[in-house]
């Protein structure tokens, strides 16, 4: 009995030390989006290209679909184009969602002329891995889907439930980690 | 008088530092909305620079956070209501002050099991070493300063 005692602190010890340990690692950014698992929320935005041209909730729908949340700001979002591209070659429907630098649009600096300008060089020089592009004129489809930034990209399924969120750009590892098993496992 | 200045310009120091908080750049007619507005500002945590609320935060979603607020309390929405669409959206994460539930009741319960605890191990202690010593043991010790006493009573005869 007076042995087993002497353990106690040991153990106290290496439960601290185990609990810390695992805090090295934990990343406190990566907080899950609560939209996981819910219908995707119901919008109606115009094109980016042709203001003309509206889309629905249910143009997200219908197949497997990448909704991308990005912008030609974000130097990330840089980063993930090419590899986003070669998705689209292999067969995946990837649709953009434009998100304009709301610091910018807080002091009305912003033109969708130029917006599509430097989208038009962007894609043309990195490839272009969307079906169409969304223009989140609000930025309410992006608030309704608890985006934090750009990018972030979104699973959605042919009936329009989000099955995958990735915060941050997406690469080789994370696709066939977090995404490509949930595409192979619907199919 | 030195002194006195000195305080004072201190004092304006600390004074000064709630004020410049929170840019007034949202305005409202009315005055309760103002408050709801404030308060909402000050609950509602930066999803993106994690340890800031809306209101301090210049982050490009606190910015966006910050304008749907405006217009959710513009539209006479109350303050649970704005709370609930934003976490709706964003997750426990987004509230300062979070729900009690099955997981965060434990931050209340735990220190006051372990006050419990440790107030036993106390008092279990304090009687331990408290015990008094048993009556058979007395009468032992007794016998065996008996036995010495007349045994060295009679040494000393002997010598």
């Amino acid at each position: 009995m007076k042995n087993l005692r002497l353990f106690i602190p040991i153990g106290v010890f290496l439960l601290t030390a185990v609990f810390l340990y695992k805090g090295l690692f934990s990343d406190p950014t990566n907080i899950e989006n609560a939209n996981l698992e819910r219908p995707f929320p119901e919008f109606k935005l115009p094109d980016l290209m042709d203001p003309s041209i509206s889309y629905s909730k249910q143009d997200v729908m219908g197949d497997m679909t990448l909704v991308n949340v990005w912008g030609t700001w974000c130097v990330t979002c840089r980063v993930e184009l090419p590899f986003m591209t070669r998705l689209r070659q292999q067969g995946v429907r990837i649709v953009g969602v434009y998100y304009d630098n709301a610091a910018e649009a807080a002091f009305g600096n912003l033109d969708v002329s130029q917006t599509q300008q430097e989208v038009k060089e962007m894609l043309a020089q990195l490839g272009n891995p969307f079906q169409f592009n969304i223009y989140d004129v609000k930025r309410d489809l992006s608030l309704d889907l608890g985006v934090t930034g750009a990018p972030e990209s979104f699973l959605v399924n042919e009936k329009g439930i989000i099955l995958a969120h990735r915060r941050g750009a997406i690469d080789e590892r994370i696709w066939q980690k977090e995404f490509a098993p949930i595409i192979n496992g619907a199919k | 008088m030195l002194n006195l200045y000195r305080f004072l310009i201190m004092a304006s120091f600390f004074w000064l530092l709630p004020l410049q908080a929170v840019e007034q750049t949202y305005a409202f007619d009315d005055v309760n909305k103002q408050a709801i507005f404030d308060e909402l500002t000050q609950e509602l945590r930066c999803p993106k620079c994690q340890n800031q609320n809306i209101a301090d935060s210049n982050a490009m979603v606190a910015i966006d956070l910050k304008n749907k607020t405006y217009e959710l309390v513009q539209k006479g929405e109350s303050k649970q209501d704005v709370i609930d669409f934003m976490v709706a959206r964003y997750g426990q994460f987004v509230h300062y002050d979070p729900p009690v539930n099955a997981v965060t009741i434990w931050l209340w319960i735990i220190p006051v099991i372990l006050l419990f605890v440790l107030v036993f191990i106390m008092f279990k202690r304090n009687k331990e070493t408290t015990t008094r010593v048993s009556d058979d043991y007395l009468k032992q010790a007794e016998e065996v300063l008996n036995q010495l006493d007349s045994d060295s009573a009679k040494k000393d005869k002997e010598a």
